[in-house]
Order: C-alpha cells, then sequence, then structure tokens
C-alpha cells in the first residue's frame, strides 16, 4: 500500500511540468551558467580557495637592539669602519625584515597568507581569536641574539615562537611550512655563508610558495566553480520538493481523493510516511542527477564515494522528513499558504545563508556560522569539506545538525497533525 | 443495516445538519433529496464515517462505526460530488491505484479494472489521460473508481451535477443497474427526477433537517389534495401575479422563465377564474397544463419553495 501511493506522488510529480521545470531544469540550467560564468574568477587564480591569517608580534626592531649589537661587536673587538660595515650586512641580511618585506609580501605568496603586525600582545587573549590561524612571536632580543648565534658561533640561539590555531589544519600548515622553511634558512645561515651563499638568496618566497602548493597538493585540493555552484544548486533546489509534495497533498484534500483513500483503509500515518519516504526518493534522485551532470557534463571528480553517500541521504531524509511537516501544515491550515511563505522566503534566506550563491563566510563568519545551522548550509559545508579532501570525520558535526532537524521535523508533523481529520 | 441516530453537525456556530434520523437496509435503495446546501453531502460523509459527527451516531449492522469504521469502509463504495481523480493519470492508472489500495493485486486487480472499464463504457479510453476526459467520462470514472473492489454499498452524492443530458441518461442506466443487480444505494440529488427513476424510499431534507420521508407514492400522497397547474405566457405582470395572490390565497405560486407554477387544492376548479384574471391584467396565456403530482410538488408543498431555487 505505501509502496502504490509512493509510486503514485512519483508519478504526479513526473507527469507535471512545473516540479520538472524547477526541479531538474532550472538547477541544471543555473549550474552551467554559473560555473562557466564565475569559473574565470574563482579557478583563474584571482581567488584561492584557503588564505591563512598570520599575526606577527615582533617586540625586536634595530632601532632598540643597535646600540646593543654594537657594543656586542666592540667586545668582540670589531670596531670603526669595519664595524659599520658589518652592521649594514646584518641589516641586509635581518631574516625578520626578509620575512616580512620579502617572503610573505610577494604576490605570489599574498595569495595564501594574510600578514598583519602588532606590537607586544596579550598571547593568551590573541590565541583566543578563531581568525588567526597562526601567531609568530618575536621575542625582544631576537636579532641581537641573532648575530651572535649565527656569526660568533654564540651559544644563545635566538629562539621564536610560533602558535598555530588547530580548528584549521590546512591554514595551520601552511603557515608552519612557511616558516619552517625561512627558519631552516637562517638557523643554516653560517654554513651558507661558509660555502658562499648568502642567507636572503635561501630564504626566497619561491620555496615557500613551493611548499605550500605541496601542502595543499597533500591536504586538501581546490574548490572550483563547477563543484561549488554543483553543490550549491543542489541543496538549495532540493528544497523545494516538499512545497510540491504538500502542494499534490492539499489537492488531493480539495478533490476529496484523499477522502477515497482513508475509506480505503489507508490511515493519515501510512499516508504522512508515503510522503516522507516519496520527499526522500525523489530528493535522492534529484541530487544523483545533479552530481552525475557534474560529473558527465562539467568534468567534476567527485572524490569520497562513501563520504557523499552519507551526506546525500541524510539530506534526502531531511527532504522527507520536511516534506511530512508541510504537509501536516497544510492540512491543518487548508491552504497553501505555508509551501508559499516557504518557498517565496524561508528558501532564499537559506539559500544565502548556506552559501549557495557565494560563501556567505567572505562577508561575515557569524553568518557562515548561521548558515552551518541551515540544512542546506550544513550538507553543503559537508560536502564541500570532503570535496577538498578533508577527512571523513569532520561531516560529522553537519550530520548532527541535519538529523536534528529531522526529528524536529517528526516531532512538529506529529504534534500538528489535525486530529479530527482533514476532511472537516 | 446501516442506521443514522439523532445525527447532528456543526461547524464552527454553524448547525449544518439537525437531529437526522435515517435507516439504509440492504439490498434497498434511498434517495436523499434536497436542495444545494441542505446538508446531504455532510449528511453523507458522517454516514460514511469520514466527517464525525457533533452528536448522535452512526450504526453499521447495529454496532457504532465511530471506534472502529473499518468493517462499514470495506463494504462501502463512495462516489464524491467532486471529481476525486488524479487528472494527470490515466483512466487505467487511476483504477489501478485505487484497487491497490484497497488490497487488490495481480490478476485479480487487472480482472476488476477491465470490468469496471466495461461496466462504465471506457475501455476503449484506457490509457488515456484523465485530463483530456469530456465531464460525463471523468463521471463515469468517478464512479468507476468506487466499485473496485466490489462494494455492497454505494453511496452517490450527486454524480450527474454539471454534465451533459446523454452522459445523465447512461450515468443513470448504470446505477439503475447496479440496484437490479442488488446493491444497496444511497443517492443524493437536488433532481427530483433521479431519485424518483433510482430510489424505492426517499427523505427530503432542508435546512439541515429532514422534513419528510416514505416511499415515492407515500410522499406524493401528502400533496394528493393538491393540483398542479403550469401556464405558459411571453409575461407575466405584477397585476396579474397579485390579482390571482389576492384569489387564491392559498396557492403557492412560482414564475420561472416564462412559466408560472401554481399549486393550490384539488377542491378548486380555477382554470375558468385564472384565465378571466389574466384577461383583466393583459397576460396571454399560451398554454395550461394540470400535472400531477410529484416530488418537486412535494418539496414545493412542504417547504414553500422550488428544490432548485
Amino acid at each position: 500500500m505505501l509502496f502504490s501511493l509512493i509510486i503514485k506522488q512519483m508519478k504526479m510529480l513526473i507527469r507535471n511540468k512545473q516540479p520538472l521545470i524547477i526541479l531538474l531544469v532550472m538547477p541544471l540550467v543555473l549550474i552551467t551558467i554559473l560555473s562557466n560564468a564565475l569559473g574565470s574568477m574563482m579557478d583563474g587564480g584571482e581567488e584561492v580557495a584557503i588564505q591563512a591569517n598570520l599575526l606577527i608580534v615582533d617586540d625586536s626592531s634595530w632601532v632598540q637592539e643597535e646600540e646593543a649589537i654594537k657594543l656586542f661587536l666592540e667586545q668582540e673587538g670589531v670596531t670603526g669602519p669595519p664595524m659599520d660595515a658589518l652592521l649594514s650586512q646584518f641589516k641586509n641580511s635581518d631574516p625578520v625584515e626578509l620575512l616580512k618585506n620579502t617572503i610573505l609580501t610577494s604576490d605570489e605568496m599574498k595569495k595564501y597568507i594574510a600578514t598583519d603586525y602588532k606590537q607586544t600582545v596579550d598571547l593568551k587573549v590573541t590565541r583566543q581569536d578563531k581568525n588567526i590561524d597562526g601567531i609568530l612571536s618575536i621575542p625582544s632580543n631576537f636579532r641581537l641574539n641573532y648575530i651572535k648565534s649565527v656569526y660568533f658561533n654564540n651559544a644563545d640561539f635566538a629562539e621564536l615562537s610560533l602558535y598555530l590555531n588547530q580548528d584549521n589544519d590546512i591554514r595551520a600548515s601552511i603557515i608552519e611550512s612557511v616558516l619552517a622553511d625561512w627558519k631552516s634558512g637562517y638557523t643554516q645561515s653560517a654554513a651558507l655563508l661558509d660555502v658562499g651563499l648568502s642567507p636572503e638568496k635561501v630564504m626566497s618566497s619561491v620555496n615557500s610558495v613551493e611548499k605550500i602548493e605541496q601542502v595543499l597538493e597533500s591536504n586538501e585540493r581546490k574548490i572550483p566553480a563547477s563543484i561549488y555552484y554543483t553543490v550549491g544548486m543542489l541543496v538549495m533546489f532540493a528544497l523545494y520538493i516538499p512545497a510540491f509534495l504538500a502542494g499534490f497533498a492539499l489537492q488531493e484534500v480539495q478533490w476529496k481523493v484523499y477522502d477515497r483513500i482513508l475509506l480505503a483503509g489507508v490511515s493519515p500515518i501510512l499516508y504522512t510516511l508515503s510522503i516522507f519516504f516519496t520527499g526522500t526518493l525523489v530528493a535522492f534522485i534529484q541530487q544523483a542527477i545533479m552530481l552525475l551532470f557534474g560529473m558527465f557534463v562539467l568534468g567534476i571528480e567527485w572524490i569520497s564515494l562513501e563520504g557523499m553517500t552519507v551526506i546525500v541521504i541524510s539530506y534526502s531524509v531531511f527532504v522527507g522528513a520536511l516534506s511530512a511537516l508541510m504537509t501536516t501544515l497544510q492540512f491543518r491550515t487548508k491552504t497553501e499558504g505555508i509551501a508559499n511563505v516557504f518557498n517565496g522566503i524561508f528558501i532564499t534566506v537559506f539559500s544565502f545563508l548556506g552559501g549557495s550563491f557565494f560563501n556567505i563566510r567572505d562577508i561575515s563568519e557569524i553568518l557562515g556560522k548561521i548558515g552551518d545551522l541551515t540544512p542546506n548550509g550544513a550538507t553543503m559545508s559537508a560536502i564541500l569539506s570532503i570535496q577538498k579532501g578533508q577527512d571523513l570525520s569532520v561531516i560529522w558535526p553537519f550530520m548532527f545538525a541535519i538529523y536534528l532537524l529531522v526529528v524536529v521535523c517528526v516531532l512538529l508533523s506529529i504534534v500538528f497533525f489535525p486530529r479530527r481529520g482533514v476532511t472537516e | 443495516m446501516l442506521q443514522a441516530i439523532s445525527l447532528s453537525k456543526k461547524f464552527k456556530t454553524k448547525e449544518v445538519v439537525r437531529e437526522i434520523n435515517m435507516e439504509l437496509l440492504a439490498g434497498e435503495s434511498v434517495g436523499l433529496l434536497g436542495p444545494n446546501g441542505a446538508g446531504k453531502s455532510t449528511t453523507i460523509s458522517m454516514l460514511s464515517s469520514l466527517v464525525i459527527p457533533t452528536s448522535g451516531d452512526v450504526l453499521w449492522n447495529d454496532k457504532s462505526i465511530s471506534k472502529n469504521p473499518e468493517p462499514l469502509r470495506k463494504t462501502l463504495g463512495v462516489v464524491p460530488q467532486e471529481i476525486a481523480l488524479y487528472p494527470e493519470l490515466s483512466a487505467r492508472e487511476n483504477l489501478a491505484f485505487f484497487g491497490r489500495i484497497y488490497g487488490l493485486k495481480g490478476e485479480l486487480l487487472e480482472t476488476r479494472i477491465t470490468e469496471v472499464l466495461k461496466k462504465i463504457g471506457l475501455s476503449d479510453r484506457q490509457k488515456d489521460i484523465v485530463k483530456t476526459f469530456s465531464g460525463g467520462m471523468k463521471r463515469r470514472l468517478n464512479i468507476g473508481a468506487a466499485l473496485l473492489h466490489k462494494p455492497s454499498m454505494l453511496i452517490m452524492d450527486e454524480p450527474t451535477v454539471g454534465i451533459d443530458p446523454q452522459s445523465r441518461t447512461y450515468i443513470l442506466e448504470t446505477v439503475k443497474q447496479f440496484v437490479e443487480e442488488g446493491m444497496t444505494l444511497l443517492y443524493t440529488s437536488h433532481y427530483m427526477e433521479e431519485v424518483e427513476m433510482l430510489c424505492d424510499k426517499i427523505y427530503i431534507m432542508d435546512q439541515g433537517r429532514i422534513i419528510a420521508y416514505g416511499t415515492k407514492e407515500e410522499l406524493k400522497e401528502l400533496v394528493s389534495d393538491n393540483q398542479t397547474i403550469e401556464l405558459k405566457a411571453d409575461l407575466f405582470t405584477a397585476n396579474f401575479e397579485k390579482a390571482l395572490g389576492e384569489r387564491f390565497p392559498k396557492a403557492t405560486l412560482r414564475i420561472e422563465e416564462k412559466i408560472l407554477t401554481i399549486s393550490m387544492s384539488k377542491s378548486e376548479e380555477p382554470l375558468a377564474t385564472i384565465f378571466a384574471i389574466a384577461a383583466a391584467n393583459n397576460v396571454v396565456i399560451t398554454s395550461a397544463i394540470v400535472k400531477v403530482p410529484s416530488l418537486e410538488d412535494v418539496f414545493l408543498h412542504l417547504t414553500g419553495k422550488a428544490l432548485r431555487d
């Protein structure tokens, strides 16, 4: 009986032009247009999929340390013009200046790392800032100690502190790789000087960029416009399914077909269950078609099949639960008002917050977090995370949000189902 | 046996059915006659267990259906006034769906669909999409959908509304055949000739109440002392109508287009007087018929208004 109801609902959907256009044709057209129109911007190197935020807290400077350095040189027996020449040499190969003015300011590097500079901050407080992926703390006597250790083999080696935010492994890895490369350059300065190489040549940004690309390649792939918009449209257009199914259900009541169904012994619970299963099935088929379209027409290589299956099934279950809830609400109100409001307002807001048209985090991190609480936003974030090559475990918080919403929809359906029947 | 006991239904503050008592015995064909808005559809919705009465009860074989409607539903076929079909599906697909939800499957389902299609005369259009059907064909399929599970009782709510005379005749002949085959029938209509043709027993309903019931003969007996005179003229003037009213104060007058219907006691012999009044008021009567009482007259007699008012 349940099967007959599902088949009938599927036939109603398939034989109506409007649902077919909205659920399939529109998203496929939009995916194609957006992927091509915005592809050059997203894929062409103007924008990168990931950018790490580095804060350099520099408590050292030539101004405050120059006198101490001169005193040290005098103690080492270097005075007069040789001292001036040596100081000039030190300044030219100052690793901090090299990092600030050469490595991090190159055009290539700026795509991957955004740098901010501060002096003397409360590290405990600053480390709480989730927007900062790494903090490089340079102590006040760094330059003096660096000269002592590299040029005069003094045992007091210049120490730096690097704090990495563990919330985003990839961004932390980018910072770590660049700074490790830089550090290895200046720690080997003495040896480099011995073989006639200047440290600044070794600590070039080219090496660091290569390291970043290696990190990205090994950890995370870029998300091209084709993937972004296929996923964006997929999660958005699945939300139109509940309104169609609820609309058909209301028509069944108005046409008195629902009476016939009840007279045949189909309970209202079974009927609502059939809407739930139809919604789930239609959402699954719709998403599968879009993913296959992306694969065969746009040439997308979907990775992590098991993760994708879990996400698509979970989102389909949510769409099924929302269909049941919307049917219940329309039965109660006996109007299409609920579906109209949902289609007209909710889907637009959810799509905006969920990032179907652009990454909402580019505007506001808070809006991005709110977006992750929307079913479409959570699903989109989950799919994009695993498509970047992240571990499957990253999807569970998103799936938890989806199933929480499924439970809410089911509970509300039970609460709002008209107890005295729908016919009256 | 299906019984309605003191059945009432209120929607918010409006009481649409009031204290109705009805009885439908196996093999009987019962008519429920009343004008639009009389409460017929609500009554049959309660009788078929779809609407819960505000007070009173419906008994099926002496057991209340309020707690357990299933035994009634299994034996019942309901033809609603609306076209309760899926317009995007074919005739056969519609019947297959309704058959399946009644638990029919496989060869039995196919056989029943073929039988029903033959019965309603749609075998040659079975694969066509319902939305391409004429009103009459939709009505026939609407009836067919209620027959798949071979119900022993059929409730039909105005099954001939809005269709052409040819389709209407076809449907009435089909329903007549059901009655002759022994099916129990509850037929609602505001077309008294349909009820008169199909039903043994008739309940007349107005403003939510049963105002009379009995066989056709018993009901007509109510107006046996009455006669109905139907006059035709190009124009009935207000003065003529007023003069008739003054002369026959107990008569009921009703003008519909160019026909004046006068219902009055048989004891009076009014034709000569009527012609005289017509002549005095410049009304040219083109025909005058003295009719035998009909259910229409019964309704007019009981309520003072026509069934289709």
